[in-house]
C-alpha cells in the first residue's frame, strides 16, 4: 500500500515538473525576443519535458511493451532535437550580421576585435 | 490616425514598401532597396511595349474581345457552380438524421471487409480495394503537383534572371550548407537508416495495422531529406536523379493502373481474378493491397524529396 503511494507521488512529481518544463518552453518560445533564447526554451521542452512525461508514465504504469516504444521515442528525440537546435543556431550564427549586439556588454568588451 | 492614412499604409503594404511587423518582430528584413529599381524597370518595359502603335492595337483588340468573353464565361460558370452545389446541399439528409445509404455501405465495409479484401486493417481495405480508383487519383495528383513545381521552380539557363547571379555565388560557396557539420553527419549516420527501415515497415504493414502507402512514403521521404541535409546533395545525386524519380513514379502509377484495372474489369464481369488473398495477418496477404501500398509509398517518397530538392536548389539530381 505504502509502496503504491510512493509510486504515485513520484509519478505526480515527474508529471508536474514536466508541466513546468513545457510551460517554460511555450512561454519562452513565444515571449523571448531573440532566436537563440527561443531555441533554448524550446529545447528544454523537447528533451527534459518529454523525458519526464515518459518517466512518469513508466512509473505509473509499469514497464511493458508500450513503454519500451516510449523509450525509443525518447532516444530518437534526444538525438534529433538538440541537433535541430544546433543547426538552427548555426544558421543564425552565420547569417546574422548584428549578432554581437545581443552579447552582454561586459562580455562584448572582453572579445577581441578579431572575434567581432 | 484617420482613414486616409490607414488606406495609404495598406496600399504601401500591398506594394511591399511598408513592413507592418518592422517595429514588433526582431530581426525583420530591411526594406528592399532594389524594389524601386525593379518597379521602374517594369514601368519602362511596359511603356516600351505600349509605345508602338501596333502592339497597342493588338492589346486593345485582345482586351475588347477576349476579356468580354472571359468575364462572361466566368460569371456564367460561377452561377452554374453555385446552383449545382446548392441543389446538392438540398438533397443531403438533415443534420442528425440517419442516412440509410451511408450506413449500408459502412456496415458492408466493417462486416465483410476482412472476408472480401483479406486485409485486417479495414481502412487499407477501403482505400486500396473498394475505393482504389480514388487512391489512384490521389497518387496522380501528387505526381502532377511534382510536375507543376518542376515547371515553376526548375532552374536552367533559359529561365535564370541576371538577378540570380548572386544565388549561384552563394550556392558555389556553400554559404548555407550545413552538410559539413560533424554533429549533423554523425547523427544522420545513426538516424537515417532507422527512419528508412521504419518507413519500409509502415509501408509493408499497411494491410495489418495502422500505416500504409501515404504515411510510409512520407516517413521515407523525410528520411531522404534528413540524409540530404546531413551529407549534401552530392551523395543523393549518386542514386536519386530526376530520371530515377520519374521512372519510379511512372512504373508505380502504371502498375497501379493496370493491376487495379484488371481486378475491376474481372469483378465487373463476375469473373474470378487470379490474385491470392493469403492468410489475414501475414505480411503477404490482402491480395493487391501490399503491392499497391508499395507503389503509392514510392510515389509519395519521390514527390516529397522532389519538392524539397526543387525548393532548395531548383533541380532534382543535378542540373
Amino acid at each position: 500500500m505504502i509502496f503504491e503511494w510512493i509510486r504515485f507521488a513520484l509519478c505526480a512529481v515527474c508529471l508536474i515538473t514536466a508541466m513546468i518544463c513545457f510551460t517554460a518552453a511555450v512561454l519562452g518560445a513565444n515571449r523571448f525576443g531573440f532566436i537563440m533564447n527561443r531555441v533554448h526554451a524550446g529545447g528544454v521542452g523537447d528533451t527534459l519535458g518529454l523525458f519526464l512525461v515518459a518517466l512518469s508514465i513508466i512509473l505509473g504504469d509499469g514497464f511493458h511493451m508500450g513503454e519500451l516504444k516510449l523509450c525509443f521515442i525518447i532516444i530518437f528525440m534526444w538525438f534529433t532535437s538538440p541537433v535541430s537546435s544546433h543547426v538552427l543556431i548555426q544558421v543564425e550564427y552565420f547569417t546574422n550580421p548584428h549578432l554581437y549586439e545581443h552579447v552582454r556588454r561586459e562580455d562584448r568588451e572582453a572579445l577581441t576585435e578579431e572575434d567581432q | 490616425m484617420n482613414l486616409r492614412e490607414w488606406k495609404n499604409r495598406f496600399f504601401r503594404w500591398l506594394d511591399g514598401d511598408y513592413d507592418v511587423m518592422a517595429n514588433i518582430m526582431e530581426g525583420s528584413l530591411e526594406p528592399d532597396e532594389s524594389h524601386e529599381k525593379v518597379k521602374n524597370d517594369r514601368k519602362a518595359a511596359h511603356k516600351e511595349l505600349t509605345s508602338s502603335g501596333f502592339s497597342q492595337a493588338v492589346i486593345d483588340a485582345e482586351r475588347k474581345g477576349f476579356y468580354r468573353i472571359y468575364i462572361g464565361v466566368a460569371i456564367v460558370s460561377c452561377i452554374v457552380l453555385i446552383g449545382v452545389l446548392l441543389y446538392t446541399v438540398s438533397l443531403l439528409p438533415k443534420y442528425g438524421q440517419e442516412n440509410p445509404r451511408a450506413v449500408e455501405v459502412s456496415d458492408r465495409y466493417i462486416e465483410r471487409g476482412l472476408e472480401e479484401t483479406g486485409a485486417v486493417n479495414v481502412v487499407a481495405g477501403m482505400i486500396l480495394d473498394y475505393r482504389a480508383f480514388d487512391t489512384l487519383g490521389e497518387s496522380h495528383v501528387l505526381f502532377a503537383a511534382l510536375l507543376c513545381v518542376m515547371i515553376l521552380l526548375k532552374k536552367d539557363k533559359k529561365n535564370m534572371d541576371s538577378r540570380f547571379d548572386d544565388y549561384y555565388q552563394i550556392e558555389r560557396d556553400a554559404y548555407f550548407d550545413v552538410s559539413k557539420d560533424s554533429v549533423m553527419r554523425k547523427v544522420g549516420m545513426l538516424i537515417v537508416p532507422c527512419i528508412l527501415v521504419f518507413g519500409i515497415y509502415i509501408l509493408l504493414n499497411g494491410q495489418n495495422g495502422p500505416g500504409g502507402g501515404f504515411s510510409g512514403g512520407a516517413v521515407m521521404g523525410a528520411g531522404l531529406i534528413i540524409f540530404e541535409s546531413a551529407f549534401g546533395f552530392e551523395l543523393v545525386d549518386s542514386f536519386f536523379t530526376a530520371k530515377v524519380s520519374m521512372l519510379i513514379s511512372f512504373i508505380s502509377l502504371t502498375f497501379y493502373c493496370f493491376a487495379k484495372g484488371y481486378v475491376f474489369f474481372m469483378g465487373a464481369n463476375h469473373l474470378h481474378n487470379h490474385i491470392p488473398k493469403g492468410i489475414p495477418g501475414a505480411i503477404l496477404s490482402g491480395g493487391l493491397i501490399l503491392p499497391l501500398n508499395i507503389a503509392v509509398g514510392l510515389v509519395v517518397a519521390c514527390t516529397m524529396f522532389g519538392f524539397y530538392s526543387l525548393f532548395k536548389r531548383g533541380s532534382i539530381g543535378g542540373v
